[in-house]
């Protein structure tokens, strides 16, 4: 009874729900778009803020100021042509210069004592660069401290006791700075050839053997230290020998 | 007593007729007010229902209409890599509207005579007794200055934010940016020749990029300028140019303005040497004398001999050589030592119509296609132009161009012989490449290379070489026009120089206006003396921005040349 009497005040009240419902979320979507207009609008005066900045700062700092600045206080210049490296290589060629001074340096003062020995041991020497030249050129010092070392009797404990330091002196030297030690090296080794003109390759190649041979080892110094150049050598003779069977 | 009383009798016809007309009348009445209530239902359900819809779809009261994206009043202007050239801020305007002033005017009127002093006292006070409306007292205010004419407090004082033209860079490239007139529309420049585009609101929102580097025209301004200072020069004027797109990366005019303030630049400030300036340009001619020659078989290369006498009688006049050979010289030498007895030669072979014909393709008879309003109209002899302006314009002499279509030559000569019309705008997808022209052919274009890097290398423009950047160019010295006779004193220098000259890129122009002789330049006004220098200093600045490396080993094709210049040594030793 009570609810057929109610029915229509039911019907009413959920069409009013209903109506309010809708009405909710209409509401609720109409209040999340004026949040995101009001940060569409917070992020337009954030950017026209940022504009008038950026203005400003480029206004300071126009090329006018900078240049102004640049004459009176920086004296900045373009750089030069000599100034730009091509490449990985060169720029490598850059940094590996210093180094190799450094290296140098206590090579030269262990070689002080060196040059007392030349002219006793000189001859020797001579012979060796004369036949086996660019181990004895490539490092004149370091060279020639070794091969006193060859002479004197004691010799093993001095040449392992200097080989450690030399070693490593001697492979950067040679090669990388070849072409500052050749000159200074090649000169006297030139000079003292020249002295001992007559004495061909061969020939000296010989007695040098023979005199390496009675101090027994260092003849084996001479074969492993200049292993480089010793194939070209034989590679030389083997194409003059086969040059005239031509 | 029987008598029927009148009530029973029928009622009388009037009465009944009364009746009908009460229930007609109440009937009408009856639809008048459901009428009524159905307009007064209609007009509160449309009410409702828009109500509803407003609801449901409306935008609510604090919605900020136009914030949802940042459209300035006019678009920007930035060059190519970006950097603004103009803008529009808003600016404080103070102005006064004397009718509604309510204190004391005169007391009023000192107080802005303290403020601004660009009036004096009286002034303001009569401005404010004039009875006029409106008054502009400053556009562009400090904000320190707007603060203070607040604090006076009176009422007919106008405080106002105004969109304004900044142009940050002051004067940089003030001759291509232009300037904006007081109701924010283009007089100059890209401000006028893109007005439409700079002011339509469905444009303006996207910057206006300009082929313009602002850092290279810093360098070329900054360099020009000293050269200016230095040597005297009235003026002066300059142009980079892209050349295989022809696009504009810097050009000046000096002396300069501020566009930020237009009303101060006097008319000489305001004058674009660079295209409405035409000039006769002298020397920097003869490439293209030589190219059409060459281009023509009139002129088979640089290792032909011709006759180089000391003075060259023709058509009536004499044509005289700074150097004169006096001897045989090759093409080589001729564009070597800038020789005008061996260009008027090579011209007079050339004839007249071929010179018209070859002028007319490379666009120096008309005005020049960029997209700036101030473009100047070449000048040539016209009907008076037989074979011995043949001769003087085939050395640079008789016909005036702007800089800037120099520089246009030159474009058209390096890229392999084609003509790109110049452009301001930078080259891109919003605008593309303009179709080219061929004009010379691609070998005539080599060959040209290497005659101009020996100008550069052993000729007249020794001091435009940049080491490494392998400058090539063309010295040229014209002597002025002053009151109808060519000064021997007064020139204008020129060089037309193009690098990397192995593969060319970039051409940069240079004039200078009457420049002055100085200690360093031993008394000469030449170009070799005085513009060169400016291209060795921008090119050293500029080509390290341009992607130019330097690279001491790499030279064109020298061996097409060199051969045929004779060593002043040997010489001697002939001698």
């Amino acid at each position: 009874m009570s609810a057929r009497s109610f029915h229509s005040v039911f019907m009413v009240a959920s069409c009013a729900g209903a109506a309010l419902c809708c009405y909710m979320v209409s509401l609720h979507v109409a209040s999340e778009r004026s949040q995101l207009e009001d940060v569409e609008s917070r992020i337009v005066v954030a950017q026209r803020d940022m504009r008038v900045l950026q203005t400003e700062i480029g206004t300071r700092g126009r090329l006018t100021q900078l240049e102004r600045w640049n004459a009176s206080v920086l004296a900045l210049s373009a750089p030069g042509a000599n100034q730009f490296v091509s490449g990985g290589y060169e720029l490598a060629k850059l940094t590996r210069n210093q180094p190799t001074v450094d290296f140098q340096a206590p090579v030269v003062l262990a070689a002080a004592p060196a040059p007392e020995r030349t002219p006793a041991i000189g001859q020797e020497s001579r012979d060796d660069s004369g036949a086996e030249t660019p181990s004895a050129d490539g490092a004149s010092p370091g060279a020639l401290l070794h091969q006193a070392s060859l002479k004197i009797e004691p010799r093993d404990i001095p040449a392992r006791a200097v080989a450690p330091v030399r070693a490593p002196a001697l492979k950067t030297p040679a090669a990388k700075s070849i072409a500052a030690a050749k000159p200074a090296a090649e000169k006297p080794a030139a000079a003292k050839s020249s002295a001992t003109k007559s004495a061909g390759k061969k020939s000296v190649d010989k007695p040098h053997l023979a005199a390496a041979k009675p101090v027994t080892k260092p003849a084996r110094l001479a074969k492993t230290d200049p292993l480089a150049p010793l194939p070209v050598k034989l590679a030389n003779k083997t194409a003059k020998d086969s040059g005239p069977a031509r | 007593m029987n008598a029927p009383s009148p009530a029973l009798v029928a009622p009388r016809p009037e009465r009944l007729r009364l009746v009908g007309q009460r229930r007609q009348i109440l009937a009408v009445m009856h639809q008048r007010l459901m009428f009524g209530l159905l307009v007064y239902a209609g007009i509160i359900a449309i009410i409702a229902l828009r109500i509803l819809w407003l609801a449901a779809f409306g935008d609510h009261a604090g919605r900020k209409e136009g914030m949802t994206a940042l459209i300035p009043e006019r678009g920007d202007i930035v060059d190519r890599d970006g950097e603004p050239l103009a803008r529009t801020i808003d600016a404080w305007t103070i102005a006064v509207h004397p009718t509604k002033v309510i204190g004391d005017k005169l007391a009023l009127a000192q107080k802005l005579a303290r403020l601004m002093p660009e009036l004096s006292e009286e002034q303001y006070f009569a401005m404010l007794r004039s009875g006029k409306p409106f008054f502009y007292l400053r556009r562009r205010a400090s904000p320190d200055l707007v603060e203070a004419v607040n604090a006076l407090g009176e009422p007919g004082l106008a405080l106002e934010r105004e969109a304004d033209r900044l142009y940050p860079q002051t004067s940089l490239a003030a001759h291509v940016l232009g300037f904006t007139d007081i109701d924010g529309h283009g007089a100059a420049g890209a401000e006028r020749a893109f007005d439409k585009y700079l002011s339509d609101p469905a444009s303006r929102g996207q910057p206006l990029t300009l082929s313009i580097s602002s850092r290279v025209q810093q360098a070329l301004q900054h360099e020009l300028e000293d050269a200016m200072v230095h040597f005297s020069a009235i003026g002066a004027a300059g142009v980079v140019m892209d050349v295989h797109t022809g696009e504009v990366l810097a050009m000046t005019s000096l002396p300069s303005m501020n566009p930020n303030v237009p009303g101060q630049a006097t008319p000489d400030q305001m004058f674009n040497r660079a295209t409405l300036g035409v000039f006769e340009l002298g020397s920097t001619f003869k490439p293209f004398t030589l190219a059409m020659a060459m281009d023509s078989g009139t002129v088979s290369g640089p290792g032909q001999m011709m006759n180089c006498p000391e003075v060259l009688p023709a058509y009536g006049h004499l044509v005289h050589d700074t150097h004169p050979f006096g001897r045989e010289c090759s093409i080589a030498e001729v564009m070597m030592e800038s020789s005008n007895i061996g260009m008027a030669q090579i011209a007079d072979k050339l004839g007249t119509e071929r010179q018209k014909a070859w002028l007319k393709k490379m666009g120096f008879l008309d005005k020049a296609q960029i997209e700036l309003k101030e473009i100047g109209r070449p000048l040539t002899p016209g009907s008076r132009w037989g074979p011995f302006e043949t001769m003087t314009i085939g050395f640079g002499q008789g016909i005036a161009v702007a800089p800037l279509q120099l520089a246009m030559g030159y474009a058209t000569l390096f890229d392999g012989g084609i003509y790109h019309p110049p452009t301001i705008l930078k080259v891109g997808p919003g605008h593309p490449l303009a179709p080219g022209k061929r004009v010379f052919t691609a070998d005539t274009s080599y060959r040209m290379r290497s005659l101009l890097r020996l100008v550069v290398m052993k000729g007249t423009g020794r001091k435009a070489d940049a080491p490494g950047y392998r400058v090539g160019g063309k010295t040229g010295t014209a002597q002025k026009l002053i009151n109808g006779h060519y000064s021997q004193t007064i020139n204008l220098t020129s060089f037309a120089g193009v690098f990397p000259m192995d593969d060319p890129r970039y051409v940069i122009v240079v004039m200078l206006d009457e420049p002055k002789a100085t200690k360093e330049t031993f008394g000469f006004t030449t170009a070799g003396w005085n513009v060169a220098p400016v291209v060795s200093k921008t090119v050293s600045r500029i080509a390290p921005m341009l992607g130019v490396a330097p690279d001491m080993n790499r030279e064109p094709n020298m061996s097409e040349v060199l051969p045929f210049v004779r060593d002043p040594k040997q010489d001697s030793k002939k001698d």
